[in-house]
C-alpha cells in the first residue's frame, strides 16, 4: 500500500473509531442505527439515524454518525451537509471537522478539505494524520510551498518517517528544488528501489526537461506500484512529452480509474480530447479538474476556449476578460480574447488586445538568451 | 536538341526504371514511384555542413525547384546547397545544381555552363520571370548573401544581385529563407517578397549548450531575435526597391520560413501568408494603394485566426500553401508546424477569417508526431479535386535519443480529396511512403510531360528524392502555360475557370508555397473522366484584367495561352 493510501486508510479508521467511541442515548432508534452501522448495513443505519434526528435534531453524535454512514456510501455531498450541521452545534469538535475534511477530499473539493484540515492542524499541531492529509491537499492544489512550510519543521524530528519524506520530497521536486528534494529521495532509496523513489526521481527529471530519462523511472514506478497515487499521471506526462499521446491518454485513464479526481490527468485528458475535437468529453474533464482546483487559470482558460470553439462568445468573453484581469501576463488568454472581440465585431477592443499580445511576446522574446546583446 | 515524343519517352522509361515492377510483386505501379539517381542521373547530394557545434543553418535546407530554364517545354531541376560561410569552410568545393531535362527521364548537370553554382550558404530558390523576357530567372536565398540570377536566354545566367539592388548590403542582418515572386501592385511586373528568419548574429552565434547526451544541439529558434521580412518592388528597369519600410511588413518582426502569395479576399490583389517559427504567422492583406500610391499592407493573422493555435499559442510554422481546397472559389490556407503542434488546414470563411479544419480532414491526426516543411496542394490524379502532399523531417538530428515516438527522419504523406474531405492515402501510395526522410524543400513539376505532376523533395544532408506520379489513369487533363503580355509574363494572379462534364471549377495561379522551393509554372487542370472541356476561361491579372474564353480546348496535352493572343 502506498504512503498516501495508508494515510487515507488511517484517517477513515480514526473516523470510524470516533463513531464507535461515542456513547449513544438509550433511545432504541439510535441504538438500532448504531447496531446496523456497526454490522455494515449502512443503508439501514442511515434510515435509522435520519429517523432519530427527526426527533432529536441537535444530537451531534447521531448527526456525525449519519455523516460517516453517508460518507461510507459514497454520498459525500449529503455527508458534508450533516457534518456541517453537527459543527454548527459543536464547532470545536475536531473529529467531526476531520471527517468533514475527508468528505470534501473524497468529493474532489480539495481546497475546502484543505481549509478544514488547516483548522484542525491549527488546534492540534501534533495531529500527523491531519498534517499529512493537509500536505496531500496542498500538493493536489499545486501549492508546493505550503507543503514545504508545513512539513519542513517536522523533518528533523522524524528523519525516517517515510510518509513525511515522500510528501516533502514531492513538494520540493515539484517546486523545482531538486537539490533539497534529492536528499530526501536518497533517504527513500536507502531502503531499496521503490515506486515512491522512482516517482520522485522521474518527476525531478521531468521538471529538468529530461523527458526520456523521466520515462524510464516512471515506467519502473508503474511496474513497482501501479496503485501509487500520481504515478500514472506523471508517467502520462512523460509519455506526452516524448511524443506518445496515445500511450499518454491510456496512462491518464489508468490514473483516473484509481483516482478520479487527479488534477493532472483530468486536465491532460481534456487537452487531448480537445485536440481530437471531442469537445464534450474535454469539457467534462476540465470541469472535473476545476472542481479539484477551483479558480485554476489554466483550466478556466481551456473551458473558455471550448466556449470560443462552440460559438458561445459572450461566455468566452466574460471568462477571458476575468482571466486577463487576474493574470495580465497570460498571453494565450489575450490572444483568445482578441479573437472573441474580432468575432464580436469589436475591432477596437480586438486591436487593443492584439497590441497587448505583441507587447507581451516582445518582452518574452527580449528575455531569451539568444536575443541578448547586439 | 534531341526530340522525343511521349510514346518513345514512356518506352524508354519502362526499360530503365526497373523499380516500378518490383512494387508489391504485381504489374500495378505505385501512385508515386521513386526514381533512383542511377535512372535520373541526378547524383547531386546536399551537404548540410553538419558539425559538432550544431549551427542552426545546418538543419534548415535545402530548397529545390522545377523550372524550364531553357524554354524547351520540359521541366529542369534546380537544387540548392550550403556553402562557405562564417562557420563553415567546405573541405571540397560544393555547389548548387541545375539539371537539364533530357526529355527521356534523365537529366544532365549543366550547372557550370549555366553559371548558377551559388557560392554562399544557400537555403532556397524562387523562380520567376522578373523582366518579362520569357526566360525564368532565379532568386537563391541564403544564410549570407542571396543571389539573383538573371536568365540570359541562351542557357546561361548572370549574377545581377548588386546591379539589381539586391546586393549583400540590402540583406545585411537577414538570413533569407523562402521567397516568392508576385505582382503586388498589378503593374505587370513581378515583385519579390523574401522571408527573413532569425537574427543569428554576425560574428558569433549563441549556442544552446550541451544536451543530456553531452553534445551541442540545434537551438530552438525561439531563443533568437526575430527580424522583418523584405518586400522589393520591381522598378521595371532590372532593379528593385525595398518598399516594406514603414508598412506592417517591417513592423511585424517574425522568423519567416514559408510564404505563399495568394488572394484571400478575391479583391484582385495578391496577399501574403507567412509561416513563422515560434512566432505567430503573418497574413499580410494587400489593401491596395493609399493616397500617395503606396501599397498598404495590413497584418491581420490574429483577426483572421491563422496566427496562433486554438490554444492561443504561436507555433513553429515552416511550410505553407494556399489553394481553393474545397472548390468554393475562395483560397484556403495550409501551414505545417513541428511535432506535437499538428498542422493546420484553414478553410476560408469568405470574410477574411478562417477556420482550422485539419482534424476533420485527417491532417491533424496524421501530423501529430511530424514536423512539416515542403508541402503542396495539387490534384495529383487529375480527378478535379485538390489533394495534398507533405514532406516531413524533424529539425533535431538527435531527437531519436530523447523521444520514444518522434524521429529525425519522417515519412512523406499523401492525402486524397474524397467526398469533400482529405483522406490519408499514404499507405496505398507506394513504397516510398514507407521510407523515412529528413525532408525539407519540396517542389512540384511534370518532368515527363504526362500531365501528372511529379514531386521533388530536398533532403537535409542527403540526395534529393524524385517521385514520378503514376496516378490518375483514365482521367483527362489539360496543361496550361499562361503567358502574360500586359500582366506579368508568368501570369501569377490569373484565375482559370473551366467547365467539364457539367462541373465548373476554378483555380487561382498563386505564387510560391511549400518551403524554400519553386514549382512548375504551368497549371495542370484535372478533368476527370469527362470526355471534353466545354470551355476554359482565363481572367488575366491586372493591369489588363482581361477575360478570355476558349471553347472545347484540347485534352491531355499542354497548351500555351498568351494574353490577348489566344491559345497556341
Amino acid at each position: 500500500m502506498s504512503v498516501h493510501a495508508k494515510a487515507l486508510g488511517l484517517a477513515i479508521l480514526l473516523a470510524c473509531t470516533a463513531v464507535a467511541q461515542q456513547q449513544p442515548s438509550a433511545e432504541a432508534i439510535l441504538r438500532r442505527a448504531i447496531e446496523l452501522h456497526q454490522s455494515g448495513d449502512i443503508a439501514g443505519a442511515i434510515e435509522q439515524y435520519r429517523a432519530y434526528l427527526k426527533i432529536e435534531p441537535k444530537n451531534v453524535m447521531a448527526r456525525s454518525n449519519l455523516g460517516a454512514a453517508l460518507s461510507r456510501s459514497g454520498r459525500y455531498e449529503e455527508a458534508i451537509v450533516e457534518y456541517k450541521r453537527a459543527l454548527e452545534i459543536e464547532p470545536a469538535s475536531l473529529p467531526i471537522r476531520l471527517n468533514l475534511a475527508l468528505s470534501y477530499y473524497k468529493s474532489a473539493q480539495i481546497s475546502s478539505a484543505a481549509a478544514e484540515l488547516s483548522k484542525v492542524v491549527k488546534q492540534q499541531s501534533d495531529n500527523r494524520q491531519a498534517i499529512f492529509l493537509l500536505a496531500d491537499c496542498h500538493l493536489r492544489l499545486g501549492e508546493n510551498q505550503k507543503v514545504i512550510a508545513l512539513l519542513s519543521p517536522l523533518e528533523k524530528g522524524s528523519p525516517n518517517d517515510k510518509a513525511l519524506i515522500y510528501l516533502l520530497g514531492t513538494a520540493l521536486i515539484r517546486d523545482h528544488q531538486p537539490e533539497r528534494g534529492q536528499v530526501l529521495v536518497d533517504r527513500i532509496l536507502r531502503d531499496g528501489d521503490s515506486a515512491e523513489a522512482r516517482l520522485l526521481v522521474g518527476t525531478t527529471k521531468l521538471n529538468a526537461m529530461d523527458a526520456s530519462g523521466a520515462l524510464v523511472d516512471l515506467r519502473k514506478a508503474v511496474e513497482l506500484d501501479p496503485q501509487l497515487p500520481d504515478v500514472y499521471s506523471y508517467y502520462g506526462l512523460a509519455l506526452l512529452t516524448t511524443g506518445d499521446a496515445a500511450a499518454a491518454a491510456k496512462a491518464f485513464g489508468k490514473e483516473l480509474e484509481s483516482n478520479p479526481n487527479d488534477f493532472v490527468s483530468n486536465l491532460q485528458m481534456g487537452v487531448l480530447d480537445k485536440q481530437d475535437e471531442r469537445y464534450e468529453e474535454a469539457r467534462a474533464f476540465f470541469e472535473k479538474a476545476l472542481r479539484v482546483r477551483p479558480g485554476d487559470a489554466g483550466v478556466r482558460y481551456q473551458l473558455a476556449t471550448l466556449d470560443l470553439i462552440g460559438g458561445k462568445l459572450d461566455r468566452a468573453c466574460s471568462e477571458l476578460e476575468r482571466l486577463t484581469r487576474e493574470s495580465p501576463q497570460f498571453v494565450e488568454a489575450h490572444v483568445s480574447l482578441a479573437t472573441v472581440y474580432y468575432r464580436l465585431k469589436r475591432k477596437d477592443d480586438g486591436d487593443r488586445e492584439r497590441a497587448i499580445v505583441q507587447k507581451l511576446n516582445a518582452e518574452a522574446q527580449a528575455r531569451q538568451p539568444g536575443a541578448q546583446g547586439k | 536538341m534531341k526530340s522525343m515524343n511521349r510514346r518513345r519517352f514512356l518506352a524508354a522509361a519502362a526499360a530503365g526504371w526497373t523499380l516500378r515492377r518490383a512494387w508489391a510483386g504485381t504489374e500495378a505501379r505505385p501512385l508515386f514511384e521513386e526514381i533512383p539517381a542511377e535512372a535520373s542521373g541526378i547524383r547531386w547530394v546536399h551537404d548540410n555542413a553538419a558539425s559538432a557545434e550544431h549551427y542552426l543553418p545546418e538543419t534548415m535546407g535545402p530548397g529545390c525547384a522545377f523550372l524550364d530554364y531553357d524554354n524547351d517545354g520540359w521541366m529542369d531541376i534546380y537544387l540548392v546547397n550550403s556553402g562557405p560561410c562564417d562557420f563553415y569552410k567546405p573541405a571540397k568545393p560544393i555547389r548548387n545544381a541545375l539539371y537539364r531535362n533530357n526529355r527521356d527521364g534523365t537529366f544532365t548537370d549543366v550547372t557550370e555552363a549555366a553559371g548558377v553554382a551559388g557560392g554562399t550558404f544557400g537555403m532556397g530558390v524562387a523562380a520567376g520571370d522578373y523582366d518579362n523576357d520569357g526566360h525564368p530567372d532565379l532568386f537563391v536565398t541564403a544564410y549570407g548573401r542571396p543571389i539573383l540570377y538573371h536568365n540570359n536566354g541562351n542557357g546561361t545566367f548572370t549574377d545581377v544581385s548588386e546591379k539589381a539592388g539586391l546586393g549583400a548590403r540590402v540583406f545585411e542582418g537577414h538570413w533569407t529563407t523562402s521567397a516568392v515572386w508576385f505582382d503586388f501592385d498589378n503593374d505587370g511586373r513581378l515583385d519579390l517578397f523574401v522571408c527573413s528568419f532569425v537574427d543569428y548574429g554576425a560574428d558569433s552565434h549563441f549556442s544552446c549548450g550541451d544536451n543530456k547526451m553531452g553534445r551541442k544541439f540545434y537551438c530552438i529558434p525561439r531563443v533568437f531575435k526575430p527580424t522583418a521580412s523584405l518586400l522589393f518592388h520591381n522598378n521595371g528597369d532590372g532593379t528593385f526597391t525595398e518598399v516594406g519600410r514603414g508598412t506592417d511588413i517591417e513592423k511585424s518582426l517574425g522568423k519567416g520560413l514559408g510564404v505563399v502569395a495568394t488572394d484571400i479576399n478575391n479583391d484582385g490583389r495578391m496577399d501574403l501568408f507567412v509561416a513563422n517559427d515560434t512566432v505567430q504567422n503573418f497574413l499580410y492583406v494587400n489593401r491596395g494603394p493609399d493616397a500617395r500610391g503606396r501599397t498598404k499592407w495590413e497584418e491581420s493573422a490574429l483577426s483572421a485566426e491563422v496566427g496562433f493555435s486554438d490554444d492561443g499559442r504561436a507555433r513553429s510554422g515552416m511550410g505553407v500553401d494556399a489553394a481553393d481546397f474545397d472548390g468554393d472559389g475562395w483560397q484556403d490556407l495550409f501551414v505545417a508546424n513541428v511535432d506535437q503542434e499538428m498542422f493546420s488546414l484553414y478553410r476560408n470563411n469568405k470574410d477574411e477569417t478562417f477556420r482550422d479544419i485539419a482534424f476533420k480532414n485527417e491532417v491533424a491526426q496524421a501530423t501529430r508526431l511530424l514536423s512539416g516543411w515542403g508541402l503542396r496542394f495539387f490534384d495529383y490524379d487529375n480527378d478535379g479535386a485538390i489533394d495534398l502532399f507533405l514532406a516531413n523531417g524533424h529539425p533535431d538530428d538527435m531527437i531519436d535519443n530523447y523521444s520514444q515516438a518522434v524521429k529525425y527522419r519522417e515519412p512523406l504523406l499523401l492525402f486524397h480529396h474524397e467526398g469533400g474531405q482529405l483522406r490519408n492515402v499514404s499507405a496505398e501510395a507506394g513504397p516510398v511512403f514507407s521510407k523515412m526522410f529528413p525532408a525539407r524543400g519540396m517542389a512540384l513539376g511534370d518532368f515527363n510531360n504526362d500531365g501528372r505532376l511529379d514531386v521533388l523533395v530536398g533532403n537535409n544532408g542527403g540526395p534529393p528524392v524524385l517521385l514520378r506520379n503514376n496516378s490518375g489513369a483514365g482521367n483527362h487533363w489539360l496543361g496550361v502555360k499562361l503567358q502574360g503580355t500586359k500582366c506579368n509574363r508568368d501570369a501569377l494572379g490569373a484565375r482559370l475557370t473551366w467547365s467539364a462534364g457539367g462541373v465548373k471549377r476554378s483555380r487561382l495561379k498563386n505564387g510560391g508555397g511549400s518551403y524554400l522551393s519553386s514549382h512548375d509554372m504551368r497549371e495542370v487542370l484535372g478533368i476527370g473522366t469527362a470526355p471534353k472541356i466545354d470551355w476554359l476561361e482565363i481572367q488575366w491579372p491586372q493591369p489588363s484584367g482581361r477575360i478570355e474564353r476558349f471553347t472545347n480546348p484540347p485534352l491531355d496535352r499542354y497548351v500555351t495561352i498568351t494574353e490577348g493572343k489566344g491559345l497556341g
